[in-house]
């Protein structure tokens, strides 16, 4: 187990150096700046101005400045949003973004299991068939395409829930977001659970559990579901992906005060603090995602752990 | 009828009517009928009506499709052979070489990816061959690790010996027996390879960093239409739909061509 | 009386696969089940107790209550009762449970309290097994092949069962295990009383062990009775074809082809492997092997799986690594694997263990059998290749329709026999037999083995026979040489 560990740390650590240096380096490479918006600036402005955010040092006393404000937690100045850093803006927006895909986590988690398992029990019948549809459905549902539907559909038409914004958290303002983002989740662990199942049911181990005379229901709790998950954790990482992902359009269609919108709002603009601390972060986490996936795997089948 | 006959015929449906439609409309795709704004469907002219500002929801969505399906095949073409090469060079050197090959798709695999087109985008310009070339050369992960594995599952099955024992060199190897052997789960997994890429392209565009205007896509048209849903719900409605049915229809399609070639 | 089937039937989809079987054990007792696969054995032991998806009829008695059409929870409460094992070890225990989980699962399965820990480490030492500490708190993928089978068994006879049903239970175990397995049946039917029914195909073991044996044949019973005797003086035409078809220890040798020159000299071969991880360890799979072939001989490698027999074997033909040693061919040396010319290749052609695998499944028939004529006989132009597949695929006893079948279409001896074709297309002197009688049916090994005999003759072929088949090694070959552990250690 901790020789896993040890070597996905191996891979996880240069891969967080190799985002942060590349994207470092592809940010002062790049063509143009965020000074080049609307009406062109006079040369002794602008050069004011690249002073002022140190853009006129070397490439590597940028790097080391950069790299020591990381160290804590100072991610620069925001280019756009002038009066803010790019550290306020990410403890502004990083609590509601997590908050959105944890709970979108936590919805899809056993609303993709429960519907694998049943899926599960009579591998091509009409519960199988549907469920599995549904799934692939699911699963490709942008969130570009539910998020304005359900507006639509829920909030326009019925008026039952507010369009848009945050409400302070209220879970009324939550529910049509986290939909959003939970179907296509919930939609690929549902057919990885359902495939791990399938392939689990018809191993020797389980006609062994059978022939222990042990009802259906406990074979497949204790027996079938636990090897059967190796792949939905497998998942668990670019389920954290798709999710970060996700939240980008679910903040922007549903007017939340996220990461995800500053970081669309950053891209747009070309401001490049804002963009390489959310790519930064969102690599970071999705490592540490990783991580955790292969905790999962050791446990589940002792075999992965060696 | 066989599993993914149907929606291959969707798909092939969509495809023509994107690439022939067009030709047949009376509206081209950017044209504004100041006559009909917010048109509803089934208005004279405007079969499905016309946006915000008056132009036609049906050629817009026809031109939209076949932005987005041009920029899918090419994106999925690239992924399709970066990865081959990429994953039969790692399955069949094996050994360290192996190891460092599949270290490194597994490094790409663990960034976030989309985050990092965006970042591209953000530097160098938002143009649409670098929407297809980013997109395109992250897709390649998911092939090179399916044909390394095929490359890996075939290399010491007993006829690949038998084809040396009977002469065969290793370009022949590779040629007339691996390459014919994974070309069918490769081809799979290359229709499974362009919903995603479908995806990403509607996804940036949606966000306004993929295809720009004047140019459509249905990622825009989606956007444009969610913009304006309260009074003409047909502008999100009709390009939703499209994008949805060729998601699903391309991802049956390219299962059901894997599950039947599946060892 | 513990068991008792009468009149037993069992249909899959509407085709029967089985008709009035009728046996019956007492405590103590072993009947063995005994067939070419197909025969209906395993279907014989498992469908009374619902572990196949097939319909069952007629009667099945455990200690006197009726399996046969009774409902799914009183199926599951009477299968509860009885103990089985099955053919893989590797696979039949739960990948997820330790052992110790696994054997208290298998102790309470009719309702028993929870076992105490010595009586589990009893349990373990009931089968054989020691250091139970160690094995309760280990997973089985820690175990090896031959303690995973035993603690398969521990898991069946946890709860007392009077039945105990094994389906092949040493089959995927090397002879020396087998061995230790079957001599754990005899013990446990004598010290607990048990009642076996045991799945074989493998007949020495089953006259050596069983009080009586049935032989099926399609579904039937040909032949049943005291378990020597049927195996011994078959009267039945199937029975006969079963028992002569597995060559065995005891029987007269057949007269062998002469010997000739001195044809291949293996000096000091050894071969290693660098293991998977960035540490570079090396596993020496052969060490310092010397083997000597001279025409028209031919000589078995035999040893347990991982011996290193395939691995010498295949460098010796040049289709494997190498890393020390050379080897001659009539006095020259062969060039390495990298640098074999189409003269060199031809003289050694490789037969494998699995015939479905070795031929590529996109080819057809001719195809496969041409390659070899193709590159290594260019002399030959496209009429008399496929004139020479045709005189090929008769001489292996295949008809000229199958020419354009493919690889998917045939079945194993058929296909094997198409691998036979082509390794014989060049004309080569020397056959490499990798384990190619391994993965068939007895009776289809039986048929290559004759077939084997019958081109030793017609073509004065040396042959090296790598197998872990003593019996049809001594049916075929000059001399035996034994590897283990990577060395020679007998010739």
């Amino acid at each position: 187990m901790r020789a896993i560990l040890v070597r996905r740390l191996m891979t996880a650590l240069p891969t967080m150096a190799a985002v942060i240096l590349l994207s470092f380096l592809l940010m002062r490479v790049a063509p143009g700046g965020p000074f080049d918006a609307e009406r062109p600036l006079d040369p002794a402005t602008r050069a004011a101005l690249a002073h002022a955010y140190g853009l006129d040092r070397p490439l590597i006393e940028q790097l080391g400045r950069y790299l020591l404000g990381l160290a804590q937690g100072d991610f620069g100045p925001s280019l756009v949003y002038r009066d803010f850093s790019v550290g306020d803006l990410v403890r502004q927006g990083l609590p509601v973004s997590l908050t959105l895909g944890g709970l979108a986590l936590a919805v899809a988690l056993p609303l993709g299991i429960a519907a694998g398992a049943l899926a599960a029990m009579r591998p091509g019948g009409w519960a199988d068939r549907v469920l599995m549809l549904a799934a692939t459905i699911a699963t490709l549902l942008p969130s570009f395409v539910t998020g304005p539907l359900l507006v639509l559909a829920f909030a326009l038409l019925l008026g039952w829930l507010p369009v848009s914004g945050w409400g302070g958290g209220d879970p009324r303002h939550l529910l049509l977001p986290v939909i959003a983002l939970a179907l296509p989740t919930a939609g690929a662990i549902a057919r990885l659970a359902r495939a791990g199942l399938a392939t689990t049911l018809a191993q020797d181990h389980v006609r062994t559990a059978r022939a222990r005379g042990l009802s259906e229901g406990r074979i497949l709790l204790r027996h079938a579901l636990r090897p059967a998950l190796v792949p939905v954790a497998s998942y668990v990482g670019p389920a954290a992906a798709g999710l970060l992902t996700g939240a980008v359009v679910v903040e922007t269609v549903f007017a939340l005060p996220g990461l995800g919108r500053y970081f669309v709002q950053g891209a747009l603009n070309r401001d490049y603090p804002l963009v390489l601390a959310v790519v930064i972060l969102y690599a970071g986490l999705i490592l540490l995602f990783n991580l955790i996936a292969d905790l999962l795997y050791g446990w589940l089948d002792p075999r992965a752990a060696g | 009828m066989r599993p993914g006959v149907l929606p291959l015929a969707i798909v092939a449906g969509i495809a023509l009517a994107a690439i022939l439609g067009p030709l047949l409309l009376p509206w081209s795709y950017d044209a504004i009928d100041w006559s009909a704004v917010r048109a509803p469907p089934l208005s004279p002219g405007h079969l499905l009506g016309t946006d915000a500002v008056g132009r036609d929801l049906l050629a817009r969505t026809l031109a939209g499709t076949r932005v987005t399906l041009a920029v899918a095949g090419a994106a999925a073409g690239v992924a399709l052979a970066i990865g081959t090469l990429w994953g039969m060079i790692a399955g069949w050197c094996g050994g360290r070489i192996d190891e460092a090959m599949m270290r490194i798709v597994d490094a790409l695999y663990a960034l976030p990816f989309m985050f990092v087109v965006i970042l591209l985008m953000v530097v160098f310009g938002r143009s649409i061959v670098l929407v297809f070339a980013g997109i395109g050369a992250v897709e390649w992960l998911t092939m090179a690790r399916v044909v390394r594995g095929e490359v890996l599952r075939l290399r010491h099955r007993p006829f690949i010996l038998a084809a040396e024992a009977a002469g065969a060199g290793t370009s022949a190897i590779m040629t007339r027996h691996l390459l014919p052997n994974l070309a069918g789960v490769a081809i799979a997994y290359l229709l499974l390879t362009v919903p995603q890429v479908v995806m990403v392209e509607s996804f940036l565009s949606f966000l306004g960093l993929g295809v720009q205007e004047p140019m459509t896509s249905l990622g825009i048209l989606v956007h444009d239409g969610a913009e304006d849903m309260d009074v003409a719900a047909a502008t999100l409605l009709v390009p939703g739909a499209v994008l949805v049915t060729l998601l699903v229809a391309l991802t049956r399609a390219g299962e059901a061509l894997r599950d039947r070639l599946a060892p | 009386m513990i068991y008792a089937v009468d009149g037993l039937m069992a249909t899959i989809g509407g085709q029967h696969i089985l008709s009035g079987v009728s046996f019956s054990l007492d405590a103590g007792e072993c009947v063995a089940l005994v067939g070419a696969s197909g025969s209906g054995k395993t279907t014989t032991a498992f469908a009374p107790f619902g572990l196949l998806p097939a319909m069952a009829g007629g009667s099945a008695r455990l200690e006197g209550e009726e399996l046969i059409g009774c409902s799914g929870t009183t199926l599951r409460g009477l299968r509860a009762r009885a103990g089985f094992v099955f053919q893989q070890p590797a696979t039949a225990l739960a990948p997820h449970l330790t052992i110790g989980a696994q054997l208290a699962e298998a102790w309470r399965q009719t309702g028993a309290p929870r076992p105490t820990h010595e009586e589990l480490v009893a349990l373990l030492a009931e089968v054989g097994l020691d250091e139970p500490e160690r094995l309760l708190a280990a997973y089985p993928h820690r175990l090896s092949g031959g303690q995973r089978q035993r603690a398969m068994i521990a898991c069946a006879i946890a709860h007392r069962p009077a039945l105990l049903v094994a389906d092949e239970p040493t089959s995927a175990l090397d002879a020396p295990l087998r061995a230790g397995i079957m001599r754990l049946f005899d013990r446990l039917r004598q010290t607990r009383g048990l009642a076996l029914l045991l799945v074989s195909h493998d007949l020495p073991a089953v006259a050596g062990h069983a009080t009586r044996a049935l032989l099926l044949d399609n579904g039937h019973v040909v032949e049943a009775g005291d378990a020597r005797t049927v195996l011994t003086y078959p009267v039945s035409r199937e029975g006969r074809a079963l028992v002569t078809a597995m060559p065995r220890l005891d029987e007269p040798l057949p007269p062998r082809p002469p010997i000739g020159a001195p044809l291949l000299e293996a000096r000091g071969v050894s071969v290693d492997y660098a293991l998977p991880g960035w540490r570079r360890r090396r596993l020496e799979a052969v060490k310092d092997a010397d083997l000597r072939i001279a025409e028209g001989e031919a000589v078995a490698l035999v040893g347990h799986s991982g011996s290193g027999k395939s691995t010498l074997a295949r460098a010796i033909g040049r289709l494997g690594p190498q890393s020390g040693g050379s080897v001659h061919w009539r006095g020259a040396a062969l060039p390495p694997r990298a640098r074999m010319r189409t003269g060199h290749r031809r003289l050694i052609q490789p037969v494998f263990q699995d015939p479905a695998a070795s031929l590529d499944p996109r080819w057809t028939v001719a195809e496969i059998v041409a390659e070899p004529l193709l590159r290594l006989r260019p002399e030959l132009d496209a009429r008399q290749r496929a004139e020479k597949v045709r005189t090929l695929l008769d001489e292996v006893g295949l008809a000229s329709d199958f020419l354009d079948r493919r690889p998917a279409t045939l079945s194993g001896g058929q296909a094997q026999r198409v691998a036979i074709a082509r390794a014989l297309a060049p004309e080569p002197e020397l056959l490499l037999l990798d384990e190619a009688t391994s993965a068939l049916d007895v009776l289809i090994a039986g048929r290559i083995l004759d077939l084997l005999l019958r081109l030793q003759r017609t073509r004065r072929l040396a042959m090296l026979f790598v197998t872990h088949d003593a019996a049809a090694a001594r049916k075929l070959c000059h001399r035996t040489i034994a590897m283990e552990a990577g060395r020679i250690v007998e010739r």
